[in-house]
């Protein structure tokens, strides 16, 4: 490099400091939301959903519409194509939705950081919510947001294929034994006996009805015997080619499998009711619990809240809103919309009657497990599902051994 | 490269100055100057500081409240053990296949095109060009798209394996690395223990060695499928330099085309091989595109490259420190593996003339 | 072929010649199936209809023809707004480094004032900077400058290139100076001078310009991902990724995807078939700079 060129690169070097520090001064340092009172303004809301499909999307649609004829405040709904991110993104460029859907690891970074509000003392129906779903959205004593819903996993039966097995309502499986045993019955060169998704959100239920779980008390148990024996079990199955991943026969996720037609059985949430009503209608089906392994009955849980952001310029309004949509009478329309259970006890017994056939998932929630709340618990997930999509293969003890070194990483932090 | 044009710019300036240039000169320039510096300059010097901070992902990453926290991302990823660094390894690991299989592939199938079409008495040449070409003018997100479908379980690809016989694997959704799948041909199932247990960036010497997954084999596949027809044309342009007496002098001297080829033309192109190896280089270490609109890293992480879990640490985390420095990382990478290749395909035939030389493209772009 | 050749010894050489022939050109045909088929494949099938495009996804000719993808694409979902939203970047950002490249590449060319070397050297330092490192960095100016989320935070950044830039000046060297020199003489300003004189000259590099700029913010995808949020903003390539990576709730949707990876292609594809004689020597002309 010639001097000459030297000095260029110099010249150029300054150039690009000065203007740095030109923009650094003019940069605007953001509002300080601090524990106040709610804003307010006359600005409209804007509303962030992850939705299930159609039947999700027009069902909140529908209602945030009644509430903005209602009280007069614009509010528009956005369906987002993957929630994280642009909840991330939206924090960070200062002009975050509104109100979104939240779950509770994700709350657990958002909160830390202040991207959210916490207004769940401010809400009218505070004390109508289930205990273990306000617990979910506490962090530090402080109950942020309210619980939207909540679902559980159970087993879905393709009605049709059942009989076509020769099978009745009398072999619905209560067993593991049961379930391979009829999970080789109507597997077929068409379809597969059971299918769900390469990852702990389905697979976890495994875990848990024997026995284990990813963290007990605060601490990691991910490598316990009843994990590996779950994952055993899991994997024979897939090597008989009796169980299949969803992705293995072509289909998106869980419901996708089984409105396709390519598996007999698969392991989803209240949502698919919703999705079926939609997108396969004339698909007739039974909802089981799942059944029960060496330990007793288990299954997943999920639940989401409505997470308002700390820069929201109109909180007052929705905060009204989330009141609005948390009503009994707004969650038993949600319930019959897409299926998820009603987050306030009020209306319990009302979903009972109204639901017969889902009746399934309530009861699943008498012994149903939560995810693990803890700061970064997603990341750690998402590693344990990149190895479950190998699990044909690979040795289930070394799979759990590195979920419980990455769980005793973030829980000692 | 910017040897060559910094030195050009300094020499021009022989015919006169007039009054008003200056003015005009630099109100010429100043919507370009702005620009770039305003969004292609002072955004590298804003992330390099927050490559040294704790910034969040709220308020100003220029606020006071914001923690200079010295090469702590940096560490974080190269020498610590967690998931994090885990997960940066893997990509490097994922991409460094890529670049391996991608630069040579496209280089040689290019060229293979070029010499192909290059035939002047070819029939129906132009039909030839634009079909080989084609490809590189779509966008790469219609391409995953089309790729995803191609390679499905049941798809297209798996259909016309099967009239050989061969029963193609679930390509984007199987992890199995090909390294691995023919070490497990010769009977290699596990890795010996001096290879498992000492490795690389939090990654073992034999998973170093698993090679490209069956999903980023696709994703090769599908770089060398959309990327050859613009090395094709860089290559036609090399050969056209070449002409055609050179060629004919070793017609004369007897030599058989496969002589010619690699006595002849090869070292002629020699500038044009070092631009499509530069910019295959430079584009193959930047791999975003497909990973965000096909397999988001999956399946089992095995497609996730610097560059996608950069963004995705950073916009999706909220890990915006450790997000700014991979793509600092990856930029020392991308220098490093230019420079190496620069230094392999220096200048080292003493005995060819120079002025023999002259005819071919400069390399530079 | 190669093995023909060397075979070959000059007593029969018309034989061989006809065999390389038809060697060489069975030869070609085969790697042009190779590279069209995929495109043959991707239009059949969005004809389709899904289960057919999962059960029978080799076949060129759809059993049962439909539209129904194109439907929805157009009645149901946003492409519509989509399609317009790259209409709209795409133009602004073609002119743009139309108008501002030749401008710049005319004064680095031509004019002679000081601080040249230092744009000089700004622009070099700029194209070596990968578009990767600035995936981060440029979403923190634009929210800084407070034009995330609008469409002048997607076309601004995009307004010049470096590179467009250099061809313009490369090709402005090449034009001799006499011609101006009369323009000067009789009285003519700088921008008049360039305006009416050189750049209608200059249509080759023009043209040129328009291509890469075109094709450049018609596939860009990255950039519009970290450039904005707002629904409202999405433009093809980000609307036709996020649709591809799906969502819950939604199958797998081939025949719609191909059919909305197709219209996108569709642009590029008409722009490539007006100038294939002049992309064929766009790429020359940059190796030869």
């Amino acid at each position: 490099m010639t001097r000459k060129q030297t000095r260029l690169r110099w010249r150029a070097l300054a150039l690009l400091l000065v203007s740095a520090l030109v923009l650094a001064a003019c940069g605007d340092d953001g509002s300080e939301g601090g524990d106040g009172d709610l804003t307010s303004s006359d600005d409209p809301i804007t509303v962030l959903i992850g939705s299930s499909g159609d039947a999700e999307t027009n069902a909140v649609k529908e209602a945030v519409a009644a509430w903005s004829a209602e009280s007069g405040v614009q509010a528009e709904v956005l369906v987002a194509t993957d929630l994280g991110q642009e909840l991330a993104q939206g924090f960070a460029s200062g002009e975050p939705a509104d109100l979104f859907y939240m779950s509770p690891d994700q709350l657990v970074g958002f909160a830390a950081n202040g991207s959210v509000k916490a207004y769940g003392k401010y809400l009218d129906n505070k004390d109508d919510f289930y205990e273990a779903l306000v617990n979910n959205f506490t962090v530090d004593g402080e109950f942020y947001c309210a619980p939207k819903d909540f679902s559980t996993l159970a087993l879905i039966i393709n009605d049709a294929m059942w009989e076509e097995a020769g099978l009745t309502a009398d072999d619905y499986p209560t067993t593991w034994e049961e379930l391979t045993d009829v999970a080789r019955k109507v597997t077929t060169d068409d379809h597969v006996g059971l299918a769900f998704g390469a990852e702990w959100q389905r697979i976890g239920v495994f875990m848990a009805e024997a026995g284990g779980a990813l963290v007990e008390n605060g601490n990691a148990v991910a490598n316990s015997d009843a994990n590996v024996q779950a994952l055993q079990y899991v994997k024979d199955a897939l090597n008989e080619g009796i169980f299949a991943y969803a992705a293995d026969i072509d289909a998106g996720w869980g419901g996708d499998a089984f409105g396709k037609q390519v598996a007999a059985m698969v392991i989803e949430g209240n949502w698919i009711t919703g999705f079926m009503r939609n997108d396969h209608p004339d698909i007739s089906y039974t909802v089981v619990e799942l059944p029960a392994g060496p330990a007793g009955k288990g299954t997943l849980q999920y639940t989401n809240c409505w997470g308002m952001a700390a820069d929201s310029p109109n909180q007052q309004a929705a905060l009204d809103l989330v009141e609005y949509l948390t009503s009994a009478e707004q969650m038993l329309k949600f319930a019959e919309a897409f299926g998820p259970m009603p987050a306030v006890k009020s209306a319990a017994d009302q979903w009972k009657q109204a639901n017969p056939s889902m009746v399934a998932f309530l009861d699943g929630a008498e012994y149903a497990q939560w995810q693990p709340v803890v700061a970064g618990i997603g990341d750690v997930i998402g590693d344990f599902n990149a190895q479950l999509g190998q699990l044909k293969t690979a040795d289930p003890k070394a799979i759990l051994d590195q979920v419980q070194s990455n769980l005793e990483a973030i829980l000692s932090e | 490269m910017s040897d060559r044009t910094g030195s050009k710019a300094c020499r021009a300036g022989s015919s006169g100055i007039r009054r008003g240039e200056a003015v005009a000169g630099w109100v010429f320039t100043a919507p370009v100057v702005i620009i770039l510096g305003v969004f292609l300059l002072i955004p590298v010097v804003m992330a390099l500081w927050v490559s040294f901070s704790d910034w969040g992902g709220r308020g100003s990453p220029l606020s006071g409240r914001v923690n200079f926290v010295g090469f702590d991302n940096y560490t974080d990823l190269l020498f610590e053990s967690g998931l994090g660094a885990r997960d940066f390894g893997t990509a490097i690991k994922n991409n460094f296949w890529y670049v391996v299989l991608v630069v040579p592939l496209q280089t040689a199938l290019s060229l293979f095109l070029a010499v192909l079409v290059n035939n002047a008495v070819l029939k129906g040449r132009g039909f030839f060009r634009t079909a080989f070409y084609f490809p590189s003018v779509t966008s790469s997100v219609a391409i995953t798209v089309l790729w995803l479908f191609l390679f499905t379980g049941s798809g297209v690809i798996n259909q016309i394996l099967a009239w050989f016989g061969v029963h193609g694997p679930n390509w984007f959704n199987d992890p199995t690395g090909v390294g691995h799948a023919l070490l497990a041909n010769l009977g290699i199932e596990q890795g010996p223990e001096f290879l498992t247990s000492h490795g690389f960036l939090n990654v073992s010497w034999w998973d170093w060695l698993s090679g490209p997954s069956m999903a980023m084999t696709a994703l090769i596949l599908m770089a060398v499928f959309t990327t050859s027809g613009t090395m094709m044309l860089l290559f036609l342009a090399g050969l056209q330099n070449v002409g055609h007496d050179v060629h004919e002098a070793a017609m004369i001297d007897g030599a058989t085309a496969w002589q010619r080829f690699w006595k002849v033309t090869l070292p002629l192109l020699r500038p044009t091989l070092f631009t499509v190896i530069t910019l295959g280089l430079i584009g193959c270490w930047q791999v975003f595109d497909q990973i965000y609109t096909g397999t988001a890293g999956d399946p089992a992480k095995t497609t996730l490259t610097p560059a996608y879990l950069s963004y995705s640490r950073a916009f999706r985390q909220q890990e915006w420190g450790q997000g700014a420095a991979m793509a600092f990382i990856l930029f020392f990478i991308i220098v490093i593996f230019t420079a190496f290749q620069r230094w392999l395909l220096r200048e080292r035939t003493p005995k060819q003339p120079k002025e023999k030389r002259k005819p071919a493209a400069e390399g530079a772009r | 072929m190669t093995t023909a050749a060397a075979t070959s010894r000059r007593r029969d050489l018309i034989g061989a010649r006809l065999w390389r022939q038809v060697a060489l050109y069975a030869l070609l045909v085969f790697l042009a199936v190779i590279y069209i088929y995929p495109f043959l494949v991707q239009v059949a099938t969005s004809f389709k209809t899904e289960s057919e495009a999962a059960s029978n996804a080799i076949s060129l000719i759809p059993k049962t023809f439909t539209t129904e993808a194109y439907r929805r694409l157009f009645l149901v979902s946003d492409f519509p707004l989509w399609f317009r939203n790259s209409v709209i970047v795409t133009l602004f950002v073609t002119a743009g480094r139309v108008f501002f490249d030749s401008l710049a590449g005319y004064a680095l060319a031509r004019l002679h004032y000081r601080g040249r070397n230092v744009v000089f050297a700004l622009l070099i330092a700029v194209m070596s900077v990968p578009g990767v490192v600035l995936l981060i960095p440029r979403f923190l100016v634009i929210r800084q400058l407070q034009i995330y989320n609008s469409f002048a935070g997607l076309i601004i950044p995009l307004l010049v290139d470096a590179a467009g830039v250099f061809i313009m000046k490369n090709y402005f060297e090449s034009i001799p100076v006499s011609v101006e020199e009369q323009a000067r003489i009789d009285g003519a300003g700088a921008f008049r001078t360039f305006w009416s004189i050189v750049l209608p000259m200059a249509r080759p590099a023009l043209i040129t310009i328009i291509i890469l700029s075109f094709q450049g913010s018609w596939n860009e995808l990255s950039h519009f991902i970290v450039a904005s949020q707002d629904p409202e903003l999405i433009t093809l390539t980000k609307g036709v990724a996020q649709l591809a990576s799906g969502q819950l709730g939604q199958g797998t949707q081939y025949p719609l995807k191909l059919a909305a990876a197709l219209i996108m292609t569709i642009p590029v594809a008409i722009l490539f078939f007006i100038f294939q004689r002049q992309i064929m020597s766009v790429t020359e002309g940059a190796v030869k700079e």
